[in-house]
């Protein structure tokens, strides 16, 4: 089973083949848990928004058109789940504020906070391909099936998002 | 894939920052959580908004409403007649595969991973070989690299078996047998590095049906994939693999299975037939091996195809295997100048001593 390209599992599972869902399902659950957390920030609303995102493809699976790219719909599906989710939760309550930077020396804790909150201040898009990367070691190829862009494209986002980042800890005096 | 090198000092910072174990998916729970869609998987949606006739009329709509879907077509459609009156390959038999094409896409895949199976059999009963009280049947996966080589991994049970490593940059091949601690590993020369890219490889196998000729199968679907087969009778350039001695193959055949949309070797199966020869510990036997396209250009770590000698291993000899080679077989090796006369004798008479020795 684990060796089936997309599509046929996609053709599988609209023939009432539940276990090609499941495939999928494994294949892609970790990805669609670093897109959720790239979005949410928060490791357990992830793991929810790639469930719900998992049932939303299921319910949406038979107008999938390029059953290949199954791998870029779900991820697409899950980025929207997670962002309902955040505006959600931002109407239910006042947003955290966020930690004033600190200039350091530093201990541990104090440069662990400015990375958080370099990673946070990225774009969307940048910060996506960092959780993509670094969340489960993902390789170009990998990601490329997920972002549905080309290697090329992904390592362009990568080093864009490493150079904000190096700029902005430059910034808040982060040494190496 | 090459990273902005100045920032690559924040890698390990943000592994650190961003990493977590894979999050593992349960299928059950999820079906239990939502059992909507579980019946939706179960029912194959047939009862979703997708039928034949809507999706007929939708596509039919697109078609007639777009202007560029109107002007892309009548050029795909002269564009289409010109390749087919013009290809230099010739039109493919029924539409779908052609193997000169597939030579040059084998050609450009920088990667490959492909999983199978090997059986050896003897040829009398039709029994799997038994080697050392192992049975013959590997569990295979091979990585292929344009770039570093060539890996094949056997397996039984799950356990490794055998690791077969070609360094092409090195020109260094490395085999290595985990169950008795063993390794061999030898220079190869340019005629052999040659052999092992141009046969042992799957654009090989596209090599041998050009040269060899073959007989077309017709249309296949393979696990939902689509193919056209071909058969191969002649085994000839297979033959010029290793020496006789060494691995002496006196018949094969084969089958590949070209996926039409992919245009790649999905599946190749062969059979060969081998004479006695070191390979075999000098039986005769029969070779059934299926191999199954999984992955291609994939990114594959340079360590797969080092060619380092693993810690604790010791370098396989004859004298390893000599206790295992049938009687009759022993002067066959000599004769091939395989094995000297006296280290033979020698060994017989030593056990022939042990035994006097516990005897009495």
């Amino acid at each position: 089973m684990t060796d089936f390209e997309d599509h046929i599992l996609v053709r599988r599972a609209l023939q009432a083949d539940p276990e090609s869902f499941g495939e999928l399902c494994s294949r892609y659950y970790p990805s669609l848990v670093a897109v959720a957390d790239s979005v949410l920030l928060d490791h357990h609303l992830a793991e929810d928004a790639a469930q719900e995102a998992l049932a939303e493809a299921c319910r949406q699976l038979a107008r999938l058109k390029k059953p290949e790219r199954f791998g870029s719909w779900v991820a697409a599906i899950c980025r929207n789940v997670a962002k309902d989710m955040l505006r959600e939760l931002r109407r239910q309550k006042e947003p955290i504020p966020d930690r004033p930077a600190q200039q350091c020396d530093c201990p541990d804790d104090d440069r662990k906070a400015i990375l958080e909150q370099a990673v946070k201040q990225l774009p969307q898009p940048l910060r996506e391909v960092i959780f993509l990367r670094f969340y489960n070691e993902m390789s170009y190829e990998q990601m490329a099936g997920v972002l549905g862009a080309t290697e090329q494209t992904i390592d362009g986002r990568l080093r864009r998002a490493k150079k904000r980042l190096a700029v902005y800890l430059a910034g808040k005096g982060f040494r190496r | 894939m090459k990273h902005d090198k100045n920032n690559q000092w924040l890698d390990p910072l943000l592994s650190r920052l961003v990493h977590r174990e894979p999050a593992k998916f349960d299928f059950k729970k999820w079906a239990e959580k939502h059992p909507d869609e579980a019946r939706l998987l179960r029912d194959g949606f047939r009862d979703s908004g997708r039928n034949v006739k809507t999706t007929i009329h939708n596509v039919w709509r697109f078609i007639m409403e777009s202007k560029v879907t109107r002007y892309s077509a009548a050029a795909v459609v002269a564009l289409a007649i010109t390749l087919i009156l013009l290809s230099p390959f010739g039109t493919p038999g029924n539409g779908g595969v052609v193997l000169a094409d597939v030579q040059q896409r084998v050609a450009e895949v920088e990667t490959m991973v492909i999983r199978g199976q090997k059986t050896f059999t003897r040829p009398a009963d039709g029994e799997i070989f038994e080697f050392n009280g192992m049975k013959c049947q590997f569990d295979v996966v091979k990585y292929f690299s344009k770039q570093y080589g060539h890996t094949e991994e056997g397996y039984v049970k799950g356990n490794l078996v055998y690791r077969i490593t070609f360094n092409l940059p090195k020109r260094q091949t490395l085999i290595v047998i985990p169950p008795y601690k063993k390794y061999v590993t030898f220079t190869s020369t340019e005629s052999v590095t040659k052999i092992m890219e141009d046969v042992l490889s799957p654009k090989g196998v596209i090599n041998l049906l050009l040269e060899s000729g073959y007989k077309e199968l017709g249309r296949d679907t393979i696990d939902g994939v689509e193919v056209e087969g071909f058969e191969f009778q002649d085994a000839n350039p297979l033959k010029k693999i290793l020496p006789r001695a060494v691995f002496d193959i006196q018949q094969g055949k084969g089958k590949v299975w070209i996926g039409i949309k992919e245009q790649l070797p999905v599946r190749i199966e062969g059979d060969v037939v081998i004479g006695k020869s070191l390979m075999t510990v000098f039986n005769e036997l029969n070779l059934h091996e299926v191999n199954v396209l999984d992955k291609y250009n994939v990114e594959l770590d340079e360590a797969l195809f080092d060619t380092k000698i693993p810690e604790g291993y010791t370098e396989f000899t004859l004298s390893n295997i000599l206790h295992l080679i049938p009687v009759e077989v022993k002067a066959g090796l000599v004769g091939l100048g395989i094995a000297p006369a006296g280290f033979i004798v020698w060994k017989r008479r030593r056990r022939k001593r042990v035994k006097r020795a516990s005897q009495s």
